[in-house]
């Protein structure tokens, strides 16, 4: 049966391939298929031995599978030691995965319009939502960037022809679409917009944290609403810890909330920038 | 062969099997029911309760180090109010055997926790966190001096009917000592080692990791000295001693009850595997079955000093 609570599962790997060096894509059969809200993400180890210790956080990028064997997929950029341990995995080698956690993009609006905004890996956790909007028909316009050319998404990775949505690619460098950050490219746009269409928008957004720091301030100018996928280190990643929180508003005090269990999509009202 | 004997007393408690979680990693102890049915440990140990509830520290909270963690999460939590009326009935429902750890920052906030919790007929045990730094003296761990965990002990005791543990630090000179003083007062166990005192900087951003810049070390590499002190305190004392520290799997527990403890604490383990503490129970199970070892209390201590011949 698929599930949607938390699960520790073990996956073998199926594929692991690096695209340019930048982002690897990893594939990984499950006991059973997994059922996601695109922004939940999964804490993925796999390398032997009790260092590096913690596992890692990643979103889920892809799920399916049929019942008695799931699926599931993570795009991931080598930053470190542990993902570069997972860059080395072979197929048939195992991961040790807990998923699904945390919460997800809000979806459930009726009748909105949305921009899906996807700073660097960030796309990630953006691409899914993607992929639910097209399902459903929805409008939505998808702005993806990255320094130059080589570090966007590959093209066959994105949702694909058949979804309504249309994706502007932005590169800081000029090599590929809009030349600048893709925080100026939504910033631009979002300046033009009317407010009747300001109204109906939602933007969802996930990358450096400045770069949505920017979007939260410009959205809240112009009355957008705008959820945000925010990181942070973690331990657990299903809010044993609190090793996780960030600070956000609860009326005009500010609390701790964990990324992994409130999060990490936040209202970007929320978040004390 | 027949199912081994796990069931080990505590110091008042019987638990079925001396497999817990360690406070602090476990979180209230439901967040874990979605991965296994909890009542099969021994005890759940949840997270370190205060008279309030407490913020904790800023941002910045966890740093991975070689084959460990540091963390200066500064003790969050909800409060033991909200712990009795919210959790307690989520635990009982769970079949859970469950076991409070508390802290203060004062001897009356103990008192004040220690005292609401005995009111709690379902509750198995008060585990006193001792490393909590005490605010009158100049911030020094209650634990740190065997007068101090003397007169914790002594205090919390007076107020409670209920089991007493106490759970000591390791950032202490001699805890053999340490581990006495709390036996002399009232404890009817102890339970360590809470987290040792450390530090992690980056070099580029010449910046602390942690917002409060120390930490408390836990994970495998600290297994070593948790063992170390847990076979020290042992010999030392007659009540009941619980091994924490670093252990990740049924050889790692199994160690720890070589060397004198009755039971162990998963910790750290548990982020990485939340299915840890019951996995590592299934392990000792099926040592004990190929050892054709009935019961815990075979095994317990059994650490032979001479060569193998
Ligand atoms: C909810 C969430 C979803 C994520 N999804 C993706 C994804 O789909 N693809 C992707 O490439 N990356 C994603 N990240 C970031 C990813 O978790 C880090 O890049 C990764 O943990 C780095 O590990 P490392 O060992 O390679 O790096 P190191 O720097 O060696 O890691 C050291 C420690 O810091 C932590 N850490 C370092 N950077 C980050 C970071 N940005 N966020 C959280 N922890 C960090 C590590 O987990 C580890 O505990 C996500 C992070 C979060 C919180
Ligand atoms: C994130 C975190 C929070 C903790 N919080 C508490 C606590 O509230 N009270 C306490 O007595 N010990 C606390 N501890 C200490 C653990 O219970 C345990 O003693 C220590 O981590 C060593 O065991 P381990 O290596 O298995 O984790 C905490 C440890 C960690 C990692
Ligand atoms: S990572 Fe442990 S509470 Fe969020």
């Amino acid at each position: 049966m698929p599930f949607n609570r938390p699960r520790f599962v073990t996956g073998r790997i199926l594929r692991n391939e690096g695209r340019g060096e930048i982002f690897y894509r990893i594939e990984a059969t499950i006991p059973e298929p997994v059922r996601f809200v695109p922004g939940q993400f999964a804490m993925v180890s796999g390398w032997p031995g009790n260092d590096p210790l913690l596992p890692r956080p990643l979103a889920v990028f892809r799920a399916g599978g049929t019942r008695g064997k799931g699926k599931v997929e993570f795009v991931y950029k080598v930053v470190g030691r542990g993902t570069a341990l997972l860059s080395g995995l072979h197929p048939g080698e195992t991961l040790s995965i807990t998923l699904p956690l945390g919460r997800g993009f809000d979806l459930d609006r009726e009748g909105r319009t949305y921009w899906l905004v996807g700073g660097g890996v960030g796309f990630s956790s953006v691409f899914p939502a993607a992929v639910v909007l097209g399902r459903r028909r929805a409008a939505f316009e998808m702005f993806l960037g990255a320094r130059t050319r080589e570090h966007l998404p590959p093209r066959e990775w994105t949702p694909g022809g058949k979804t309504p949505g249309t994706i502007h690619f932005c590169t800081e460098d000029g090599t590929a679409g809009f030349h600048g950050r893709v925080t100026d490219a939504v910033l631009e746009r979002l300046r033009r917009l009317s407010p009747e269409s300001a109204s109906r928008m939602t933007i969802l957004a996930c990358g450096p944290r400045e770069m949505l720091r920017e979007i939260a301030a410009a959205a809240a100018e112009r009355s957008v609403s705008a959820q945000v996928a925010l990181e942070n280190h973690m331990a657990c990643g299903f809010g044993v810890c609190w090793g996780c929180v960030v600070s956000l508003w609860d009326g005009d005090r500010t609390a701790y909330r964990r990324v992994c269990r409130e999060g990490p999509v936040f209202d970007a009202r929320e978040v004390v920038w | 062969m027949v199912t081994p004997d796990l069931s080990v007393s505590l110091g008042g408690l019987r638990v079925k099997n001396p497999v817990m979680s360690a406070s602090g990693t476990f979180g209230y102890g439901v967040e874990f029911t979605p991965f296994y049915d909890i009542s099969r440990l021994g005890a759940v140990v949840v997270k370190g309760l205060s008279l309030a509830p407490t913020p904790g520290n800023p941002p910045g909270r966890i740093v991975e180090t070689a084959a460990g963690m540091l963390n200066a999460i500064g003790l969050q939590n909800i409060g033991v109010e909200r712990f009795v009326g919210d959790v307690v009935p989520r635990l009982e429902d769970a079949g859970a055997t469950f076991v409070a750890n508390i802290y203060g920052k004062t001897l009356e906030e103990y008192e004040a926790v220690a005292r609401r919790l005995s009111e709690v007929p379902s509750l198995g045990a008060i585990e006193v966190n001792a490393s909590c730094p005490n605010v009158r003296e100049g911030g020094m761990a209650f634990g740190a001096t065997t007068g101090g965990i003397a007169q914790l002990t002594e205090r919390v005791r007076r107020c409670t009917g209920k089991t007493l543990w106490v759970k000591l630090s390791p950032n202490v000179t001699d805890i053999a000592s340490i581990a006495k003083a709390a036996e002399g007062s009232g404890a009817d166990a102890v339970s360590l080692i809470n987290t040792i005192v450390g530090m992690a900087v980056d070099h580029r951003t010449r910046r602390p990791e942690l917002s409060n810049v120390t930490g408390g070390l836990s994970g495998p590499a600290i297994k070593p000295v948790a063992l170390r002190m847990v076979w020290e305190a042992a010999k030392a004392v007659r009540i009941p001693v619980i091994g924490v520290g670093g252990i990740q799997n049924a050889a790692d527990a199994l160690e720890f009850l070589l060397v004198g403890a009755s039971a162990v604490q998963v910790g750290t383990a548990n982020f990485r595997n939340p299915r840890a503490c019951v996995d590592i129970l299934v392990g000792i199970e099926a040592f004990f079955r190929e050892q054709r070892i009935a019961r815990l209390e075979e095994y317990r201590g059994g650490l032979q000093r001479e060569k193998i011949p």
